[in-house]
């Protein structure tokens, strides 16, 4: 999966689970700033994008996520590793 | 209606698990039953199939396997199997004996919060011993959270207030606040906080502070309160009963035969006594707040308390109790927002 459909899911779940406007998320939207989101969003979030991407994401690596454009990587790097 | 079923969960499990189920199919046969669970295993305990479905769930959460990171990890796990089947909307609720802290997860983070909460709380029922009029009462939270700000509070006395009325039939619930004194100046800055937001709320029955010592009583039919007292004072009660009948047995003993003439005699008040304490038959333990009925009954349930806790889910899926829930924070949303932001001042 490239990079832009990574990203393309995950607005599509950022825009439905915290009511954002689509066209407004970027590589730099941060989670824990830009998004009325709490601790338990957060980690729900957190499960949606391991089910949705097949990957895992430790505690330490979830804890670094902060922008999209980690989350990207992250997931990228990761599915490249299977 | 469909109910999801952790059949691996518990200290019997599968084995009463299923036979639990069975008697609750007996009872109620507009029930369908999805038991999640290692099939293998499951099966040889299943007399009869009608109804029930099984579906198979490789791995098992264990009671000591820590809770977050169990739902995370083991997938194929016949508790996040059935509450991804709840979430999905394959099921309506989902049962289970099996490890308390995973069950709260799955059922905050796989299941999702009622929009508009905060924090689920887990809520249980007791008896009320001495009131003709009343024979149980609602509390919580009795340890969805270790950790509650008052606005968390005031939300499970409205979760509170729901309950009571869709599940226990009290038309107008009477909530209290667990505090250390009836006074309404009582307290820590929490409780404080949390008394002065309830006693000024349109629409709660709010009859201020109660004392643990007055639970028992019935002086309320819905307590409010944060998850570690909550929890330390089920608990302390449910000890303090034990302890109760091992002093009364070891008197007996030791009372000579007279003492054992006597407790002959009054051996049909002590089956009352016992049966009016033994609150399995009131059903599990509840997260409200969250999307759908998820319940926990005690790993050491067998079929007679799991077939009860069943009656208590068909009881909220019939009265649609987390409708209702859903319905008043929808109606409700600027109310709450500025409840929070008034209260996080």
């Amino acid at each position: 999966m490239s990079k832009d459909e990574i990203f393309n899911k995950i607005a599509d779940i950022i825009a439905d689970r915290f009511e954002v406007d689509r066209d407004k998320i970027t590589l730099d939207l941060n989670f824990k700033t830009d998004l009325d989101a709490d601790s338990i969003d957060f980690v729900e979030f957190i499960l949606e994008l391991e089910d949705t991407f097949g990957a895992e994401i430790s505690d330490d690596a979830a804890e670094n996520l902060n922008t999209v454009g980690e989350a990207v990587d992250y997931i990228a790097s990761n599915s490249a590793k299977k | 209606m469909k109910i999801a079923v952790d059949a691996m969960g518990g200290d019997y499990a599968p084995k009463e698990v299923v036979a639990g189920i069975e008697l609750a199919r007996d009872r109620y046969p507009e029930i369908e039953f999805d038991l999640y669970g290692q099939t293998d295993k499951v099966k040889p305990f299943l007399n009869n199939a009608d109804h029930i479905n099984l579906v198979q769930a490789d791995e098992v959460i264990a009671m000591e396997d820590e809770p977050v990171r169990a739902i995370r990890r083991k997938k194929q796990s016949s508790i996040v199997l059935g509450a991804q089947a709840v979430r999905d909307g394959k099921d309506d609720a989902f049962f289970s004996a099996g490890n308390t802290g995973a069950l709260l997860a799955a059922g905050l983070l796989i299941i999702g919060r009622i929009k508009g909460i905060d924090r689920p709380g887990l809520t249980t029922t007791l008896p009320v011993l001495n009131k003709p009029d009343q024979d149980q009462f609602l509390m919580l939270d009795v340890g969805a959270n270790a950790d509650s700000k008052p606005f968390n509070l005031y939300q499970y006395a409205i979760l509170g207030k729901y309950y009571a009325q869709t599940v226990m039939g009290v038309k107008n619930p009477r909530i209290g606040l667990l505090n250390n004194g009836t006074e309404a100046d009582k307290g820590d800055m929490v409780h404080k906080a949390v008394h002065e937001v309830l006693a000024t709320a349109k629409d709660l029955n709010f009859i201020g502070n109660v004392e643990s010592r007055e639970l028992l009583n019935g002086v309320a039919d819905v307590v409010v309160t944060d998850g570690f007292t909550g929890n330390a004072v089920l608990k302390n009660t449910e000890g303090t009963a034990l302890s109760m009948l091992k002093l009364i047995k070891s008197s007996i003993m030791a009372g000579g035969i007279s003492g054992k003439l006597g407790a002959a005699m009054l051996k049909p008040v002590f089956k009352d006594i016992q049966s009016k304490m033994d609150y399995s038959k009131y059903g599990g333990a509840v997260l409200l707040g969250v999307k759908a009925p998820v319940i926990k009954t005690h790993g050491s349930a067998k079929a007679e308390t799991i077939a009860n806790t069943i009656g208590q889910i068909q009881t909220m899926l019939k009265n649609h109790s987390v409708d209702n829930v859903v319905d008043y924070f929808d109606a409700h949303s600027e109310e709450m927002a500025q409840a929070k932001a008034d209260m996080q001042k």
